[in-house]
């Protein structure tokens, strides 16, 4: 044991050592942080930022309703020409200029947005739903409904999607934002596995192909050089994790802050105020810090991170040893390829169908499965975790994956012992198995 | 001190080593030698646990194999290596710490060698600094800083310059003067006659030759002696003391190769040959542990 104890410590101190893990480490988080302010900053700009001045040249005379303003978009009604309004738009302080030109209410044709800039899909989508609501409200007038009628006519919607717990309690749930977890889990999981996973091959390879591996050995049991590889290695992705809920935690507090100023937090407030009701109930559920944050505060953020980190280790081990015992069989990375496939294709499955079925489905038989079955249970847990999994479920997965990481570590360990020791052989399965005959 | 009885060690469809026996005597130094793919390897990594006999046993001073006996082996394999990114000081020191000594005594001991083997400004340095020969010497001081009893080298000198190998050949004869026991793998013949008391030799996985390198050689004597004389001599009267194998002219002086006659001796030859000649030049001929080695291995197959 005491020997294992000294691998870990000198596999795990020269991996944590390399400039690229500090590197790595600290530009982690900057990523994450930056896309995180970015997709803030820009989100909350598009709310309360852009904001459109149409001059409405109207020669329709049966629209008698006008266009009705809003946050990022202006109407102002002009009795000028729409020849004259081309020419002079240029310092008329308008972005553009919308005409609408006489039309029967059933056929609206000839609808046109001028402007120097070409109009955005997002403005003229929006300047078409409300032109389009217009006309609608004028047909209905014109069936003989009153002003009243019409207005009575409007709802606006809100679903409040809650979710029963087992204690009977409804608890509020955001669907977009258990999505949003389950990816950013999911993707994380498969990334840490990938290339923690690949760093053990990576350094079996290494001590194979500078012969080091024949002066280990002669000190130590395979057995224990390739457990204090799996788990030196292991606790630098811990290490890494850890430092990077830290620093993006840290970060993004101050990056938060430097993108999203007090003012555009109460100018937003502000035009949602004078927008409207409707308006504002839309804006709230545009504003991302808002819907995360309320969304963070329902999910238990502490589980989560609990049960990460255990699938973190437990889905790690489970392919490490297989990733140990491809090293150990092969010379050089060059020839990994044919024992990889085999390797790699239940984790990208895992990983494709957790993202795509058990995200649309978290609670189907598809994903019951996959998150049970150990190559892929560690992805499609986590994924499924955000939505709600029962705890025996979610125990039942985990007894399975330890069972299954030492069933990995058995075979792997068989494999390694032999293939450490054969050097210039091309290897392939039937050989592998062969191995597992070998008595020590 | 190391007693190796009936090894039987099986590869599949191959036998690596055939009920192999040895012994290896304390403060000896063994060689080991045969043929690429004989089983020395194999029969090396029995030894140092890296893998077990099929069938067989070995002893240690006695006592049968067991784990606590790495600590008191040190072995150099011939496929070596280091971390290449490590530092020298520090990869010295783990590896020691893996032989179970102390950091701190282990400190002390690498310091000592590196001062030894003029090494002093390497603790800092990366093996992917170094040359092969500057590699080789970290290995050997790797191998016997936690002052095994028994060391054992597998092709030590190849990578070495002939500087460097003396300067190791002359380490290892002195750890052996202290009391470590040797077992050295090689197929470099001229190394065994410099060093070895006692070689044993595999072929096609077993035992085929086993003894002092006194006793072998004089078991290989062949009463053959090349004699030199200035004069003329008529060699068909020496007929019954002894047969002519090869004769050469060389600058009024004739050098034969001769073998006795059974039940002669190369006195008889003497007191044939000097009343008529005289006589410039008698060598026995002793073959080197080269011919024995091609010999016996030919002969086997």
């Amino acid at each position: 044991m005491n020997k294992t104890l000294l691998i870990i410590e000198r596999e795990y101190m020269s991996r944590v050592k390399k400039k690229s893990f500090i590197v790595m480490t600290i530009l982690g988080p900057l990523i994450i942080a930056l896309f995180y302010g970015l997709i803030i900053y820009f989100s909350i700009q598009g709310v309360t930022g852009t904001n459109n001045k149409i001059a409405v040249v109207n020669d329709n005379k049966t629209l008698t309703e006008q266009l009705v303003s809003n946050k990022n978009i202006q109407y102002d009604y002009v009795k000028k020409p729409l020849v004259e309004m081309k020419k002079s738009l240029k310092g008329s302080g308008y972005d553009y200029v919308l005409y609408l030109p006489e039309f029967a209410l059933d056929k609206p044709e000839g609808i046109q947005i001028l402007g120097e800039k070409q109009a955005g899909l997002n403005l003229s989508g929006k300047i078409s739903d409300q032109i389009e609501e217009l006309i609608r409200n004028q047909k209905l007038k014109e069936s003989g409904l009153t002003q009243e009628n019409v207005d009575k006519l409007k709802s606006s919607v809100d679903i409040n999607v809650k979710k029963i717990t087992e204690t009977g309690a409804d608890e509020d749930s955001s669907a977009g934002a258990s999505t949003i977890i389950a990816y950013v889990a999911g993707i994380l999981m498969f990334m840490f596995i990938m290339l923690y996973g690949i760093q053990v091959m990576r350094g079996v390879i290494e001590e194979k192909t500078s012969r080091i591996i024949e002066v280990m050995i002669s000190s130590v049991k395979p057995f224990q050089l390739m457990m204090g590889k799996i788990i030196g290695i292991a606790l630098v992705g811990l290490t890494q994790f850890i430092l990077w809920i830290v620093l993006t935690t840290a970060i993004s507090t101050v990056a938060v802050k430097a993108f999203v100023s007090e003012d555009d937090f109460k100018e937003s407030t502000k035009v949602e105020q004078s927008v409207g009701k409707s308006a504002a109930a839309s804006a709230m559920q545009d504003n991302p810090i808002s819907k995360i944050q309320k969304s963070m505060a329902n999910l238990e953020v502490g589980k989560i991170v609990t049960v990460f980190l255990f699938f973190f280790v437990g889905g790690y081990l489970f392919y490490s040893a297989l990733y140990a015992a491809i090293g150990s069989a092969v010379d050089s990375e060059t020839e990994t390829q044919q024992f990889m496939l085999p390797v790699m294709m239940p984790l990208f499955l895992g990983y494709a169908l957790s993202l795509s079925v058990v995200t649309n489905d978290p609670y189907g038989s598809i994903a019951f499965w996959l998150s049970m079955i150990p190559f892929t249970s560690p992805i499609a847990m986590m994924v499924r975790l955000p939505y709600g999994v029962p705890d025996w479920q979610l125990a039942l997965s985990m007894i399975i994956l330890i069972v299954g990481f030492i069933g990995t570590v058995w075979v792997a360990a068989k494999i390694y012992r032999v293939g450490i020791l054969m050097y210039g052989k091309k290897t392939n399965f039937k050989e592998m198995i062969k191995w597992f005959s070998y008595k020590n | 001190m190391l007693s190796v009885r009936n090894i039987v060690k099986q590869y599949a469809s191959h036998r690596a080593l055939d009920q192999v026996s040895l012994e290896v005597e304390h403060g000896k130094i063994f060689g080991l030698l045969g043929p690429n793919g004989a089983g020395k390897t194999s029969l090396i990594r029995i030894i140092t646990q890296i893998t077990g006999p099929d069938s067989g046993e070995v002893f240690f001073n006695g006592q049968p194999l067991n784990a606590n006996h790495i600590s008191q082996i040190g072995y150099l394999p011939e496929e070596r290596g280091l971390y290449k990114k490590m530092e020298i000081g520090e990869q010295i020191l783990y590896l020691a710490k893996l032989k179970g000594l102390s950091s701190q005594e282990a400190t002390k001991r690498i310091r000592y060698w590196f001062e030894k083997l003029e090494m002093e400004d390497w603790w800092k340095k990366k093996v992917e600094d170094l040359s092969k020969g500057m590699q080789q010497k970290v290995q050997f001081v790797a191998t016997i800083l936690h002052q095994p009893e028994l060391i054992i080298l597998d092709e030590p000198f190849s990578g070495f310059d002939p500087v460097n190998a003396d300067i190791i050949k002359n380490e290892i004869l002195e750890l052996n003067k202290q009391g470590a026991t040797f077992i050295f793998s090689t197929h470099r013949m001229e190394s065994v006659e410099e060093l070895c008391d006692h070689i044993a030799l595999i072929h096609h996985s077993k035992k085929i030759l086993d003894g002092s390198v006194t006793e072998i050689k004089s078991t290989y004597r062949s009463n053959t002696y090349w004699l030199e004389y200035e004069g003329e001599y008529n060699l068909l009267q020496g007929d019954a003391i002894f047969s002519v194998l090869e004769q050469k002219q060389l600058a009024g002086k004739t050098a034969i190769k001769i073998q006795l006659r059974p039940g002669q001796s190369v006195n008889q030859v003497l007191l044939a040959l000097l009343p008529h000649v005289s006589i410039q030049r008698l060598d026995e001929v002793i073959p080197t542990m080269n011919d024995i080695f091609i010999d016996k291995v030919k002969n086997v197959i």
